[in-house]
């Protein structure tokens, strides 16, 4: 018995569904998180980052009071 | 509002490596300049063959792939890594990891472009569209790949900034998926230095290259440039985007839709006719971030309008970014099953490709470069009436090459499926069809002269800009703290599931985390393509075998890499749809299991040429003799160049058993042919040398390439009109699908 034969008797072909829908559920989380209340502050922040060339916006040591 | 922030660690000095961001930008435009006159050459040949000269070298199926590989890897890649080496630096605050890595990344991406400019003019081909350069070639992009790699991930582990900017989750979407790409389709065993043979065949094939290639269009050409956008378009407008939440979007619908996007890749296959519609569901989907994406680029302007208008710089970024848009609009209206009967194998493809390549990755390079060289050579731009010259040369250039192709497209599938009121083909002979574009092919080559025009100014302003500049440029030492812990609470979840996946700062936590991050963005690239190609490569039942079709006679191999070397593809297709309008045409319709020995596959995707799946046969063998020698006279008015070097070539008799070995071991039951192939080659070879002297044609062929290409062509699609011979050259004779019963969902077309 080949390979081919055990993986064409498992019947893979509902995983294909399967992590479609988990792709969409994924990607509607991401949709849900972007548009949270509350986070303006931080997306403004860091949508400034590409203005200053010579400071962090962020630098990885200063704490966060969120 | 950070200076004033508490430091607890040192501070550290760095400057940034510029150099390397002006070699590349130097190479995009001589690259670009390259790409684009080589692009102009093939449409002056389509219409005026005799500039080939009747050398090898200058065909339009050897050098088709050298315009699109110039303009795509050349141009559009060294100007991604200007892009990346420039803002990556800035955006991470903090030096590329390596020099000596990023100089290896340079001068390795130059050699492998000068290796495919070599190559691909000797007909040194694997054969497969925009992935046609050799093995050791493909090796070589490979490691270069790697390098950049570790030097991209290397300068993200020693960065000064926490959080990641958007534009860098672009850049690493960009390079793991592209090396996932690249070294899955490139997957080969060579038989020589200059010939390797793809490890898929048929169906299977044609379903990786198509992944390979619609994806290569996200991760090469379309990731990399939004990063680019993200970083550039607000550095030129001097405001940030206009929204951060919408780039993230922007981001993650790409990374997660885009590989599930394209229905011409879910059409066909195992799926079922829900996630089919599903799948359809998902690239109209992606309009609407493809859309936000265009609208948070031209909104980022917002309150700059007035500075379009003086900056040329700005000029070509809402230009790129409008056919962004277009581009993303239409790209999903061309995969909608209805509209992809008419459009596809038609010019229509190609305008759209050149929207995108010239409109899209064209304008956002050019105005970046503008945009960097005062900034890289620390000067004035030299001459920015000349930049907005090109502008709007470049602009119009592309208007009037894509109008006329979107007409020619138009206009060529529907007389293609035109039939009279006697339900006969409107137009039969397959040329009528193709001279009636010739006109439109020539406005196509005065709007690609337009558009060369303008590539040549924008390198003569940047050479000029670079001859300005200062005896030594300056190299201004940075400060920012030195890495840090993070201070950060981990978050942990607490109360309800719902409660914490609604407060998800573990988005911000990832952000931050490049390794789980870059994890996060392969895993997705790669679960999605497994459970897209899993049940197409395993599942038996989607290519049925079909009994009668056996292996290529060696002399027909050897005459199918000819085939291979020549770029017939480019020109023709194999791949007859189940279409009324095409088996009138061209004959019964394409069967998967027909192509089960085709290592690569060789459907094409533009005729300009009539398909050939059903040309074995048709004509006699001198007809064939005729036409390689002389295309005009067996057909007045083909486009075709002439092959007559096919028949003063000898072909290659003592390397056919190594090929016919190399099929061997991919799977293809050779049976007694294994030891004895150049014999049988020079068998056969002799007796079709014999009938084309018997049909009136010249004699002494049987040593010369024409010769195996005949062998090739008239064996072509006949399989499956021989009778069933006995069930020990096939595997499975029972289960096989009757040749005349249409197979459930047949894989045609599963290529755009």
């Amino acid at each position: 018995m080949k390979l081919s034969d055990i993986m064409s008797s498992m019947g893979l072909a509902t995983y294909a569904e399967i992590s479609l829908l988990i792709f969409f559920a994924v990607f509607m989380g991401v949709v849900f998180h972007v548009y949270k209340k509350g986070s303006q502050e931080t997306f403004d922040r860091a949508g400034r980052m590409p203005l200053d060339d010579d400071h962090p916006q962020d630098p990885r040591d200063v704490k966060e009071n969120a | 509002m950070l200076s004033g922030a508490p430091m607890t660690s040192a501070v550290e000095k760095f400057r940034y490596d510029d150099d390397i961001v002006r070699k590349f930008m130097v190479m995009t435009l001589v690259w670009g300049v390259v790409g684009t006159l080589a692009g102009l050459y093939v449409a002056l040949i389509l219409v005026m063959p005799s500039l080939s000269f009747g050398l090898p070298f200058l065909t339009f199926g050897r050098l088709r792939p050298l315009h699109t590989n110039a303009a795509i890897f050349a141009f559009a890649g060294n100007a991604v890594f200007a892009a990346v080496y420039y803002s990556s630096q800035r955006l991470l605050k903090a030096r590329m990891f390596n020099d000596m890595l990023s100089r290896l990344h340079f001068w390795g991406w130059q050699l492998i472009i000068v290796a495919a400019a070599v190559t691909l003019p000797l007909g040194i081909t694997s054969g497969k569209e925009y992935a046609e350069l050799e093995w050791p070639i493909d090796i070589a992009i490979a490691v270069v790949w790697v390098i950049f790699a570790v030097n991209f991930f290397g300068t993200l582990a020693k960065r000064r900034e926490r959080h990641i900017y958007v534009a860098v989750w672009f850049y690493i979407a960009t390079i793991i998926t592209v090396a996932i790409l690249h070294i899955v389709n490139s997957l080969a065993i060579p038989a020589t230095l200059t010939r390797s043979y793809s490890i898929y065949a048929g169906v299977q094939d044609a379903f990786v290259q198509w992944w390979y290639g619609h994806n290569a269009v996200a991760f090469f050409l379309t990731t990399p440039f939004l990063g680019l956008m993200y970083y550039f378009m607000p550095k030129a407008a001097n405001r940030p985007v206009f929204s951060y939440r919408l780039s993230i979007l922007h981001f993650w619908s790409l990374v997660f839709i885009y590989i599930w996007a394209g229905p011409h890749h879910l059409h066909y296959t195992a799926l079922p006719e829900w996630a089919s519609t599903l799948g359809m569901l998902f690239s109209v989907m992606l309009w609407m971030p493809s859309w936000g994406g265009m609208i948070n680029g031209l909104m980022t302007l917002r309150g700059a309008w007035n500075k379009v208008a003086e900056e040329p710089v700005l000029k070509f970024f809402v230009v790129g970014v409008t056919f962004y848009g277009m581009s993303t609009f239409e790209g999903p209206m061309l995969s909608v099953k209805s509209v992809n009967a008419l459009s596809h194998y038609t010019d229509w493809t190609i305008a759209h490709v050149h929207s995108g390549a010239l409109g899209w990755n064209g304008m956002m390079t050019f105005g970046l470069a503008y945009w960097l060289a005062p900034k890289l050579f620390q000067t004035e731009l030299w001459n920015k009436k000349l930049a907005n010259l090109h502008f709007w040369l470049g602009t119009l250039g592309i208007l009037l090459y894509i109008v006329p192709i979107y007409a020619a497209g138009v206009t060529q599938g529907l007389m293609w499926r035109a039939f009279d009121e006697t339900g006969r083909l409107a137009y039969p002979d397959f040329v009528e069809t193709l001279v009636r574009l010739i006109p439109m092919y020539w406005v196509r080559v005065a709007g690609g002269t337009l558009f060369v025009v303008g590539a040549v100014l924008a390198l003569v302003n940047i050479i000029m800009t670079w001859k300005a500049r200062p005896a030594k440029y300056e190299d201004p030492e940075h400060e920012a703290p030195a890495l840090g812990e993070y201070t950060v609470a981990e978050p942990k979840p607490t109360g309800s599931i719902l409660a914490y996946i609604a407060r998800a700062d573990f988005h911000r936590a990832w952000e931050r985390k490049v390794l789980k991050f870059s994890v996060l963005v392969g895993l997705s690239v790669i679960v999605a393509s497994l459970f897209e190609m899993i049940p197409t490569f395993l599942i038996r039942s989607n290519v049925p075998t079909i009994s009668s079709v056996t292996p290529y006679t060696p002399l027909e191999l050897a005459g199918r890499d000819i085939y291979l070397g020549e770029g017939c593809y480019n020109c023709h297709s194999q791949m007859v749809r189940p279409i009324r309008a095409e088996t009138e045409r061209y004959g019964e319709y394409s069967k998967p299991g027909e192509f089960v020995y085709d290592h690569p596959y060789q459907w094409g995707s533009r005729r300009i040429g009539p398909d050939l799946h059903r040309v074995g046969g048709k004509y006699p063998h001198l007809w064939h003799v005729r036409h390689m020698e002389d295309p005009r006279s067996t057909t007045p008015q083909s486009l075709m160049p002439t092959y007559a070097w096919l028949l003063k070539e000898d072909t290659d008799f003592a390397g056919i058993q190594k090929r016919v070995d190399v099929m061997a071991m991919l799977g293809v039951p050779y049976g007694d042919a294994v030891n004895k192939a150049e014999g049988m080659a020079r068998e056969q070879a002799k007796q079709i040398a014999a009938e084309i002297q018997t049909q009136g044609g010249p004699a002494g062929l049987e040593s010369k390439k024409i010769v195996a290409l005949v062998a090739y062509l008239q064996r072509l699609g006949t399989d499956i009109k021989k009778q069933p011979q006995d069930s020990s050259a096939t595997r499975q004779a029972q289960k096989s699908e009757s040749p005349v019963m249409p197979p459930p969902g047949a894989a045609l077309g599963a290529v755009k």
